[in-house]
């Protein structure tokens, strides 16, 4: 089954790559939000600049994960629940999904440091941030991944995943916002208890959406 | 008759804790103090609040005591004359002594009905003489407590203590009737049986209305105590994500119609919210700062202060909300039973 999961992971990327605009559209966005944050200017208080980063993050990461059950519809969607275990798939669907936060992540960020820099006197540097975003990403692309796969099976589609899934998330934003802040003033992430619970929650949700998408999968 | 007992028994009891938490007195306690200083004499005055002091009692039956200092630099008390009673105020003269062993003092009032009452740091005396007074006031004889049953004082929260009552009840109403819910909903996933969806259905719609109502009533305590209506808090977020998360879950159901695959979508988003709800609500607070009581760094009212009075008010409020929960739930239960069978009919 984890080889299934890779293999569905490994087309998932395949399929991705061959339509490249819809990569490119979502990096497009997320510089894009990045750029309009450095132009609104005035956030370079450290406060600011951590709400700024994950705000814009939280966005980038929503609009590339909601699109992830886009391609389950009809024949495919009989083909795959043929093929494959749903656990298979759900487990390959969050592989893909980190894999392609992580890479958002990347870009995010690095866009973000190169507009905004680093907050003056902050003692973050930017490997550990990169490292928190990914952990972030970790968790947050979890839980949009959960409830993209509930959503996609509804008429409604895409806007009720959003409806879902922000409130969702709003529990991951605080905690990112708040070790990213302890890491400014020179706490180490690692060590924070903002670490333990993002992780915790985004490796539950994890397990649930393993254990509960046969349910939902069926038809 | 035994199937409307329990109903009407709820509602009863529901009366009774209205009644009981509105019409109890609170205990009196000073709120704020306020010092009229001349070189040699202070007109102070001191606020109440709850229970009116007995100011049918002669100025002199009080016996107000300025007290300074610790353990370390010594204790001194001296004592003030009162001067003048209100229901809520008392004014009293006081000889400012020449050393004081602190610069803060703590006031006790002992009243003749209501025991003695303090308020700590009340005055606070710039380039105070530090030492020891040659002599203390002597303390009269402690008055007993001869109020009737009274819910106790707390500085800060006063008066809307009384919010006990329905705050916490609404949100013990709000898990019961959520668990209710998971329950129903993993049966739904283990049989299939289209019954146990339409519980699941009924206890979150009930559930996130009582959800609403502790967001209300937390939200007006939040406003007396802490100042605003609304604080960035460990405890309060969760229970906001998880009313919204809730409302996620009938917008679900509302946008899915009538599709054969909601009933599992439904259950399985269920399950996912409850637990969230009991990450969110017990597990995350408890290992986070929180200023809201019974979390880390701010005790419950039970560790130290839920008096037998409140007590005997707060368990039956429990009980009363539970039960007027669970009836709402099974009237939406039927509600939705008789829907079902008007569309398949």
């Amino acid at each position: 089954m984890l080889i299934d999961a890779f293999h569905i992971a490994r087309l998932e990327a395949r399929l991705a790559l061959r339509k490249a605009h819809q990569l490119a559209a979502i990096a497009l966005f997320a510089v894009c939000a990045v750029y309009l944050v450095f132009q609104a200017d005035g956030f370079k208080q450290a406060d600011a600049w951590v709400a700024q980063l994950w705000v814009v993050y939280l966005f980038s990461i929503f609009s590339a994960a909601a699109r992830l059950f886009d391609r389950e519809q009809g024949p495919t969607r009989r083909y795959l629940q043929w093929a494959v275990q749903p656990r298979a798939l759900i487990g390959g669907k969050l592989l893909y999904s980190w894999a392609m936060t992580a890479a958002m992540t990347l870009l995010v960020f690095i866009a973000f440091y190169l507009f905004l820099g680093i907050p003056e006197g902050s003692e973050i540097s930017f490997g550990a941030l990169i490292g928190a975003g990914f952990w972030g990403a970790f968790s947050m692309s979890t839980t949009v991944t959960t409830v993209t796969a509930i959503a996609s099976q509804t008429s409604a589609g895409p806007a009720i995943s959003a409806v879902l899934g922000l409130p969702l998330l709003i529990p991951q934003l605080i905690l990112c916002t708040r070790m990213t802040r302890g890491m400014m003033d020179g706490m180490p992430w690692v060590a924070s208890e903002h670490f333990v619970f993002l992780g915790s929650l985004g490796l539950g949700t994890a397990v649930l959406a393993v254990l509960l998408f046969p349910y939902i999968w069926r038809s | 008759m035994t199937g409307k007992f329990w109903k009407w028994g709820g509602i009863a009891v529901l009366m009774g804790v209205v009644w009981l938490t509105f019409t109890t007195p609170m205990q009196p306690g000073l709120v704020s103090s306020q010092v009229d200083k001349s070189a040699d004499l202070w007109i102070i005055s001191l606020t109440s609040a709850g229970h009116p002091l007995d100011f049918t009692a002669q100025p002199t039956d009080f016996q107000l005591v300025l007290k300074s200092g610790n353990m370390d630099t010594g204790i001194a008390t001296y004592c003030a004359e009162v001067t003048a009673i209100s229901s809520h105020g008392i004014t009293a003269r006081f000889t400012p002594p020449d050393t004081l062993p602190a610069a803060s003092m703590d006031v006790y009032l002992m009243t003749p009905g209501a025991g003695s009452l303090m308020l700590r740091h009340a005055f606070s005396v710039k380039d105070a003489v530090l030492g020891l007074p040659a002599e203390n006031c002597v303390l009269g004889p402690e008055n007993p407590n001869l109020l009737p049953t009274t819910i106790p004082f707390q500085p800060t929260i006063l008066e809307t203590i009384r919010n006990l009552m329905f705050h916490v009840p609404m949100w013990f109403a709000m898990f019961f009737i959520m668990g209710l819910g998971f329950v129903a909903s993993l049966q739904f996933m283990l049989s299939g049986d289209i019954r146990f969806d339409q519980r699941a259905d009924a206890a979150a719609r009930t559930g996130l209305t009582f959800g609403v109502l502790g967001l209300l009533t937390g939200a007006v305590w939040a406003r007396f105590t802490w100042g605003a209506w609304w604080v960035s808090d460990p405890q309060l977020n969760g229970a906001l994500v998880t009313v919204l998360v809730y409302s996620g879950y009938r917008i679900l159901r509302a946008s899915t119609g009538d599709d054969d695959r909601l009933p599992r979508l439904a259950a399985a988003y269920n399950v996912f919210a409850f637990i969230l709800l009991v990450v969110l609500l017990m597990i995350l607070p408890k290992y986070s700062e929180s200023l809201h009581p019974g979390k880390d760094g701010s005790p419950g009212f039970n560790t130290y202060d839920l008096d037998n009075t409140l007590r005997l008010m707060f368990y039956p409020a429990v009980i009363g909300w539970g039960l007027l929960c669970y009836w709402i739930y099974t009237l939406r239960l039927r509600m939705i039973r008789v829907g079902r069978s008007v569309i398949d009919r």
